[in-house]
C-alpha cells in the first residue's frame, strides 16, 4: 500500500502533466478541469502516505552498473515534504483557474508546475543521493521553464536563466558530494552515508559537507547565491507562491536538515551554516524594508525567512528548522497568492507605491493577507509565532550570542516590513489609477484554506514532532510532547524577548514621522539595501567577464586556411614538446 | 579467401549497394531522385540483418576475424558500437533526407556518398592493422569532402569544403607519418604486433603524437578544430547530423585504436587526452556561448562534447579502469543521439523557414521564434536534444556524463576530481546557451519567417521523433545500453593491452 | 651519409616545403601543390622505413594506395578550386575567409 502511495505521489501529477499537454491549448476548459483533478488526486495521496512514515516499505529500481538502486524511503522528513508539495501544490493550480484565465500556453504552465511537483516529492521521498540530485535538477528546470514563462518579456528571460544558473552551480556542490559518496562507499543511499560516513577521510567529509551546503545555498537563495529570488519573481504569482516560496527553495534546508547528523561534527560546518543562515535573514530583511515592488519584497521575505531555518540547522535544531519551513510555507503561499490576487485584481501593477487604500475593494483578500502577515511576523497565535519563537530559543540557548542578537533584530525588521507591506497596500490614500476587481471564487477557495492553515497547523506540532523524532534513526531527535512544546514555547524567556522587539519594530513603523533623524542616520545602509549588497553587481561582473572573454576567443576563428593550418602544426610542436619534456 | 561472414557483409552490402545507388538515380527517367533516396533507404535496411546477426555471433563467440590476402578485418565490441552508431544514425539520415533534399540535383550523388560513408565507418571500427585504419579513415574523409560541399554553388559550403579539405589532408599525411614511424621501428602494422614489439623509444613516441595529433584532426581537438564549424553549419543539415553525431567520433575511435597499438611507448596517454578534454570543453562551450546561427552553435557544442568523450576515456587508459572508457563511449552513443537529432530538428526547421522557399541563409536563432506553435514536435526534439546536450536529468546526456564522472572519481585523485569538477562548470556554461534556445522555440509570438514556414513533412518527423524518444528512454533507464558500452569498454582496454 | 640518412634529410625537406608552403601560400592551388608536396615526403618517409624495417614489399603496397588515395584528394581539391575560381573569382585564400567568429 505505501509503495503505491508514493509511486502516486510522484507519479499523477506526471501523468497530469502529460494529459495536460495532450490535451492541447485550444481546449482550455478541460486542461483547467484535468490539472485541478490530478493536482487534487496527487494531494489526497500525498496526505494519505502521512501515516506510513516510519514504514520500512521502500521502492526499489534496480539499475545497477554505475547508477546504483534507485529507491523511495517514506521516513518523516520525506513524506511531510511531499506533502506540502502536493497540498500546496493543489492550490496553486486552483487558484491558477481564476489566474491563468485566458492566458496563451496553458499546456506548458501546467505540464510544468505538475512536473515540478512530481519532481519535488521525489525529491523529498528518494533515499539515493543520485536521484535526489537529479530530482533537484528537473525542480530547477521547471522553475527555470516557469519563470520564462512570459518569454516575450526578457525581464522574464533573463530572471529565468539567472535562477537556472545559479541554482545549477550550487548544485555542483551536490554533485561532487554524490559523487565522492560512490567512490568511497560504492553506493548512492542515504542510509549508507548516514551509517558509514565515518569511514570516509576526513577532509573528504569536510568538502562534501561545504559543497552540500553551497548547493543548498543556492536553492536556498541565500547569500551569496541569493540574487536569484528577485528576479524570479517573474513568474507568475501562483508559481512563485508554489516554487518560489513553498517547495522547491526549501530543498536546500531539507538538504541541510537531512545530512546534518554527517556533518555536524566537521569542523567549521555549523558555525558557516548558522552565518550564511544570520546574514541572509538579516540582509534580506533589510532589503524587504526598502524594496517597493509587492512580489520582491515578498521574495527578499522568503530569504530571509529561509535564513532562520537554515540559522535553525546551525544550532543545531532540526526540528525548529522543519517546524518553521511547514508553517513558512503556508503563511508564504498564502502571501503570495493574495498578492496575486491583489496584482491581477488591479490589471498586473505591482508597485506598492501605485496600490493604496486596496482593503475596501478587496475586503477578502485583504483579511486572509492580513493573517499571512501576522504570521509571517510572528504575532500569538498564528503558525508563524510557534516555530520562529522555536528557532530562536534554541538559538538562544544553543547558539552563540551574536548570531542570536543579528536573528533577534531581523525579527524586528521582519515586523515593520510586514506592517509596511500591508499599509501601503491595503490601507493608506489610494494612488493607483481604476477600480479593483475581486478575486475569483477559486482564488478564494485557495487562500481561504491557506489562512485557515496559517491560523491551525501549530497545532499539530506535537504529531509532527513525534513523526520526525520516530523515522529519522539517525538524527536522533528527542522532541517533547505537544502541549509541553506549546508551554515551553509560551514560558521560554526567548519569547518574550522576541515578542518585545517585534512589538519594538511595529512601534517603529508607529512613530516613523518622530523618527526622521534615525532614518537619516541609516540612509546608506537603506541605500546599500536597495542596491543588493552589491550582490547583483557582483553577479553581473562575473556574466560580464564570461560573456566578454567568450566573445574574445572568437578572435581565433580567423576563417584563414594557413591560421588554421598553424593550428595543426602548433598543437604537433606542443604535443611533442610535452611528451619530450614528460616521458 | 574464406566465405563471408555476417560482419563483412555489414561493411560490404551497402558498399555494392552504391553504384546501383547511383546508376538507379542516373537511369530512371522521371522520379530518379526518389528512387534513389528509397534505394538507399532499403540498402541500409537490409544492412541491419547481417548487423544484428554478427553482434549476436560476437556475443556468443567473440570477436571475429576474416581474412583477406594481406588484410585482416576484426569485429570486436568497440567495433560493434561504431557500427551501431554509424547504422543507426545513418538510416535514419537517409529517411530524413528524402524531403530536405528533395529539391537539389544530384541527388543520387548525396545517397551513394552518404551510404559509402556509413560503410566505411562500420569498416573503420573493423580495422585491425594500421594500414587498414588508415585506408577506412581516408575513404570516410573523401566521401565527406563532397558532402560538406555538396551544396557547390553557395559560396560558404564551398569555402567550408575548401578548409575541410585541406586540414583533414594534412592530419591524414601526419598519420602517414606516423605509421611509417612504426613499420620503421617494428616491422609490422598489425595492431597487436606492434604492441608486442613496441619498445620504449622516442620514435614511437613521436608516431604517438602524429596519431593524436593526425587523427585528432578529424576528431575536431582544439587547435586542431578549426574547420569544425564551418563544415558541420555549411553542409546539408542531414549531413552536419552525421559529421557530429559519427565521423568526428570516428576520428576519436581511429585515434584510440593506433594509440592503443602504442600503449606501452608511454603512460602519458591518458593523461594527454584527459588535457585535450579540458580544452575541448572550455573552448567549445566559450565560442558556443556567443553565436547567433544555430548550426554553428551546434557545431561548436560539438567541440565540448567530444571534450566529455576524451575525459573518459582518458580516465580509462590512465587509470587502467574500463568504467571512464564505458562512460566515453556511452557518450559517444547518446551524443550521437542527441546531436544528430539537434542538427536534424534545426535542419528542419531550417528547411521549412528558409531552404523550402529557396534560400539558403543560415538559421538564425531569432528565427526560431516561436517555432513551436507551428512544428510543436520538431520544436519539442530540438528542447530534448540541447536540454540532453547540456546535461540535464533525466535525458540521456546526463547519464553518460555521471558515468564519466563516476569513473574520474573513483580514482581519488585529486587532481582528477577537480577536472571532473571543472567539467560539472562547464555544463552548467553551457545552459547558458542551450537554455535560451528552447525558450526562444516557445515563445509565445511567433517571428515573422515561422508565420510563412512551410509545412513539416512527415519523413523529416519520424527520424526525430524516433530519436527524441530514444534519448529519454536511456535518461529513463540508464542501463538501456550496457549491453554495448559495457563490452566495448573494456574491448577498448583490450586494444590498449589492459 | 648512408642512405637511410640520405632518405630522411629528403623526407625532412620535403615535409618542410610542404607545410611552409601551407602556412604561407595564399593561392589555393599552390595550397594543392603543397599538399602534395607534403604527401610526397611521407612517401619517402615510407620507403625509408621499409628499408629500415626490411619490409619493402610491405611499404610498396602502401605506398601504392597512399598514392591511389592521395591522387583522388588532390582531383577533389582541385575541383574545389575550379569552382571557387568560378564563384569568387580569384584563387586567393584572402576571399575564401568569410566564415569567422
Amino acid at each position: 500500500m505505501t509503495d503505491w502511495l508514493i509511486g502516486l505521489t510522484i507519479g499523477l501529477p506526471w501523468l497530469g502533466a502529460l494529459a495536460v499537454w495532450l490535451v492541447g491549448d485550444k481546449r482550455e476548459r478541460e486542461q483547467h478541469t484535468l490539472a485541478v483533478i490530478f493536482a487534487v488526486a496527487a494531494g489526497l495521496a500525498a496526505l494519505a502516505l502521512i501515516p506510513s512514515y516510519g514504514d520500512a516499505v521502500e521502492l526499489r529500481f534496480e539499475v545497477g552498473g554505475f547508477f546504483g538502486d534507485f529507491t523511495f524511503v517514506p521516513d518523516g522528513l520525506g513524506v511531510y515534504l511531499a506533502a506540502i508539495a502536493n497540498v500546496i501544490g493543489a492550490l496553486a493550480v486552483i487558484f491558477s483557474v481564476d489566474y491563468m484565465d485566458g492566458e496563451n500556453a496553458l499546456g506548458r504552465y501546467y505540464a510544468m508546475i505538475l512536473l515540478f511537483i512530481g519532481a519535488m516529492s521525489g525529491l523529498a521521498l528518494t533515499g539515493s543521493i543520485l536521484l535526489l540530485f537529479i530530482f533537484w535538477e528537473i525542480t530547477a528546470l521547471c522553475s527555470y521553464a516557469l519563470i520564462s514563462f512570459y518569454n516575450d518579456d526578457p525581464k522574464a528571460v533573463e530572471g529565468g536563466i539567472k535562477a537556472l544558473i545559479v541554482t545549477q552551480l550550487g548544485g555542483v556542490g551536490m554533485l561532487i558530494g554524490a559523487l565522492l559518496v560512490r567512490a568511497y562507499l560504492g553506493d548512492y543511499q542515504i542510509s549508507t552515508f548516514l551509517s558509514r560516513y565515518g569511514e570516509l577521510p576526513e577532509n573528504t567529509l569536510t568538502i562534501m559537507a561545504f559543497g552540500f551546503l553551497a548547493a543548498a545555498a543556492a536553492k536556498s537563495a541565500q547569500v551569496p547565491f541569493h540574487t536569484w529570488l528577485p528576479g524570479a519573481m517573474e513568474a507568475p504569482s501562483p508559481v512563485s507562491a508554489l516554487i518560489h516560496a513553498a517547495t522547491m527553495v526549501n530543498a536546500g534546508v531539507y538538504l541541510l536538515a537531512r545530512f546534518y547528523p554527517a556533518f555536524e561534527e566537521v569542523s567549521g560546518w555549523t558555525t558557516a551554516v548558522t552565518i550564511v543562515g544570520l546574514v541572509s535573514a538579516f540582509l534580506a530583511a533589510l532589503m524587504a524594508l526598502v524594496s517597493d515592488d509587492l512580489k520582491r519584497v515578498l521574495a527578499y521575505s522568503t530569504i530571509s525567512q529561509l535564513g532562520y531555518m537554515v540559522y535553525a540547522v546551525g544550532v543545531g535544531s532540526v526540528f525548529a528548522s522543519q517546524f518553521h519551513l511547514f508553517s513558512h510555507s503556508i503563511f508564504k503561499a498564502l502571501l503570495f497568492l493574495s498578492a496575486g490576487a491583489v496584482i491581477h485584481g488591479i490589471g498586473g501593477e505591482r508597485d506598492m507605491k501605485k496600490m493604496g487604500g486596496l482593503g475596501r475593494q478587496m475586503p477578502f483578500t485583504r483579511n486572509v493577507f492580513i493573517v499571512g502577515a501576522l504570521a509571517l511576523m510572528g504575532i500569538p497565535i498564528l503558525n508563524g509565532f510557534w516555530s520562529k519563537e522555536l528557532i530562536l530559543e534554541h538559538g538562544l540557548e544553543d547558539g552563540p550570542a551574536w548570531a542570536y542578537a543579528g536573528m533577534l533584530i531581523g525579527a524586528g525588521i521582519t515586523a515593520l516590513y510586514s506592517f509596511r507591506m500591508v499599509w501601503l497596500v491595503f490601507f493608506d490614500v489610494p494612488r493607483g489609477e481604476g477600480h479593483a476587481h475581486q478575486a475569483g471564487q477559486m482564488m478564494r477557495i485557495a487562500t481561504g484554506i491557506l489562512a485557515f492553515g496559517a491560523l491551525t497547523t501549530w497545532l499539530l506540532v506535537g504529531s509532527f514532532g513525534e513523526m520526525l523524532e520516530e523515522s529519522l534513526p539517525f538524527h536522533g531527535l528527542h522532541v517533547h510532547a505537544g502541549t509541553t512544546l506549546i508551554e515551553d514555547i509560551i514560558t521560554a524567556q526567548a519569547t518574550l524577548i522576541a515578542l518585545g522587539v517585534v512589538a519594538l519594530g511595529l512601534l517603529t513603523w508607529w512613530l516613523r514621522g518622530s523618527l526622521g533623524w534615525l532614518a537619516n542616520g541609516l540612509r546608506f545602509v537603506g541605500t546599500a539595501a536597495s542596491h543588493d549588497f552589491g550582490f547583483e553587481w557582483l553577479n553581473r561582473q562575473i556574466v560580464n567577464i564570461t560573456k566578454s572573454s567568450a566573445e574574445s576567443l572568437r578572435a581565433t576563428q580567423t576563417g584563414h586556411l594557413n591560421w588554421n593550418v598553424l593550428g595543426i602544426v602548433g598543437g604537433l610542436v606542443v604535443v611533442l614538446a610535452i611528451l619530450a619534456l614528460g616521458a | 579467401m574464406e566465405d563471408m561472414t555476417a560482419f563483412t557483409w555489414m561493411i560490404t552490402l551497402p558498399l555494392l549497394a552504391s553504384p546501383l545507388i547511383y546508376l538507379l538515380g542516373r537511369l530512371v527517367k522521371q522520379d530518379g531522385p526518389i528512387v534513389s533516396h528509397w534505394a538507399a533507404v532499403i540498402a541500409l535496411a537490409i544492412t541491419w540483418v547481417p548487423f544484428v546477426i554478427a553482434a549476436k555471433e560476437l556475443n556468443d563467440s567473440g570477436p571475429q576475424t576474416y581474412e583477406l590476402g594481406m588484410i585482416t578485418l576484426r569485429l570486436d565490441d568497440f567495433g560493434l558500437l561504431m557500427a551501431a552508431l554509424s547504422l543507426g544514425l545513418g538510416t535514419l539520415v537517409a529517411l530524413y533526407s528524402g524531403p530536405y533534399m528533395s529539391a537539389e540535383s544530384g541527388q543520387e550523388k548525396y545517397y551513394t556518398l552518404l551510404v559509402i560513408m556509413i560503410a566505411v565507418m562500420m569498416g573503420l571500427g573493423c580495422a585491425n592493422d594500421l594500414f587498414n585504419l588508415w585506408v577506412w579513415f581516408e575513404g570516410m574523409a573523401i566521401s565527406s569532402f563532397l558532402l560538406v560541399a555538396f551544396y557547390h554553388e553557395q559560396k560558404p559550403s564551398l569555402e567550408a569544403g575548401v578548409k575541410y579539405l585541406v586540414q583533414s589532408a594534412v592530419g591524414s599525411a601526419l598519420v602517414l607519418l606516423g605509421i611509417s614511424l612504426v613499420l620503421g621501428q617494428t616491422g609490422t602494422l598489425v595492431l597487436d604486433d606492434i604492441r608486442a614489439a613496441a619498445a620504449d623509444s622516442d620514435i614511437l613516441l613521436a608516431a604517438g603524437a602524429l596519431f593524436i595529433i593526425g587523427f585528432g584532426v578529424k576528431a575536431a581537438l582544439v587547435p586542431m578544430h578549426t574547420w569544425l564549424p564551418d563544415a558541420h553549419s555549411q553542409a546539408p543539415s542531414g549531413i552536419s547530423a552525421m559529421l557530429s553525431g559519427v565521423v568526428i567520433e570516428a576520428g576519436l575511435v581511429a585515434m584510440l585504436r593506433a594509440l592503443g597499438s602504442l600503449a606501452g611507448v608511454s603512460d602519458s596517454w591518458g593523461e594527454l587526452l584527459m588535457a585535450f578534454g579540458a580544452l575541448n570543453m572550455l573552448a567549445g562551450n566559450l565560442m558556443a556561448l556567443r553565436q547567433t546561427q544555430v548550426k554553428r552553435l551546434l557545431a561548436y557544442s560539438s567541440l565540448s562534447h567530444m571534450g566529455y568523450m576524451l575525459l573518459g576515456l582518458g580516465v580509462a587508459i590512465y587509470a587502467k579502469e574500463s568504467a571512464g572508457a564505458e562512460g566515453g563511449l556511452f557518450h559517444m552513443l547518446n551524443h550521437g543521439m542527441m546531436k544528430g537529432l539537434a542538427f536534424l530538428a534545426a535542419g528542419a526547421l531550417l528547411y521549412t523557414l528558409h531552404v523550402a522557399a529557396g534560400d539558403h541563409s543560415p538559421l538564425t536563432i531569432s528565427d526560431l521564434s516561436g517555432a513551436a506553435q507551428r512544428y510543436p514536435l520538431t520544436a519539442l526534439g530540438l528542447s530534448i536534444a540541447v536540454l540532453g546536450l547540456g546535461g540535464l536529468p533525466p535525458l540521456a546526456g546526463f547519464m553518460s556524463k555521471w558515468q564519466i564522472f563516476v569513473a574520474g572519481f573513483d580514482t581519488r585523485e585529486t587532481w582528477i576530481e577537480a577536472l571532473v569538477v571543472f567539467a560539472a562548470l562547464n555544463s552548467v556554461l553551457s545552459l547558458g546557451y542551450y537554455a535560451p534556445l528552447v525558450n526562444r522555440v516557445y515563445r509565445l509570438e511567433p517571428s515573422e519567417i515561422v508565420r510563412q514556414g512551410k509545412p513539416m513533412p512527415v519523413l523529416m518527423t519520424v527520424p526525430t521523433a524516433v530519436l527524441a524518444l530514444a534519448i529519454v528512454a536511456v535518461g529513463i533507464w540508464p542501463d538501456l545500453l550496457r549491453w554495448i558500452t559495457e563490452p566495448a569498454g573494456k574491448a577498448l582496454l583490450a586494444a590498449f593491452g589492459l | 651519409m648512408n642512405d637511410l640518412e640520405i632518405l630522411i634529410a629528403g623526407v625532412v625537406a620535403l615535409m618542410g616545403v610542404g607545410l611552409y608552403g601551407l602556412l604561407f601560400t595564399r593561392n589555393l592551388i599552390k595550397v594543392v601543390v603543397a599538399l602534395q608536396i607534403l604527401v610526397k615526403g611521407v612517401l619517402v618517409a615510407m620507403t625509408a622505413a621499409g628499408e629500415a624495417s626490411g619490409q619493402l614489399n610491405l611499404s610498396q603496397t602502401l605506398i601504392m594506395t597512399v598514392i591511389v588515395a592521395d591522387t583522388i584528394v588532390a582531383v577533389v581539391g582541385l575541383a574545389f578550386a575550379v569552382q571557387v575560381k568560378r564563384l569568387f573569382g580569384t584563387l586567393d585564400l584572402q576571399a575564401l575567409s568569410n566564415l569567422r567568429g
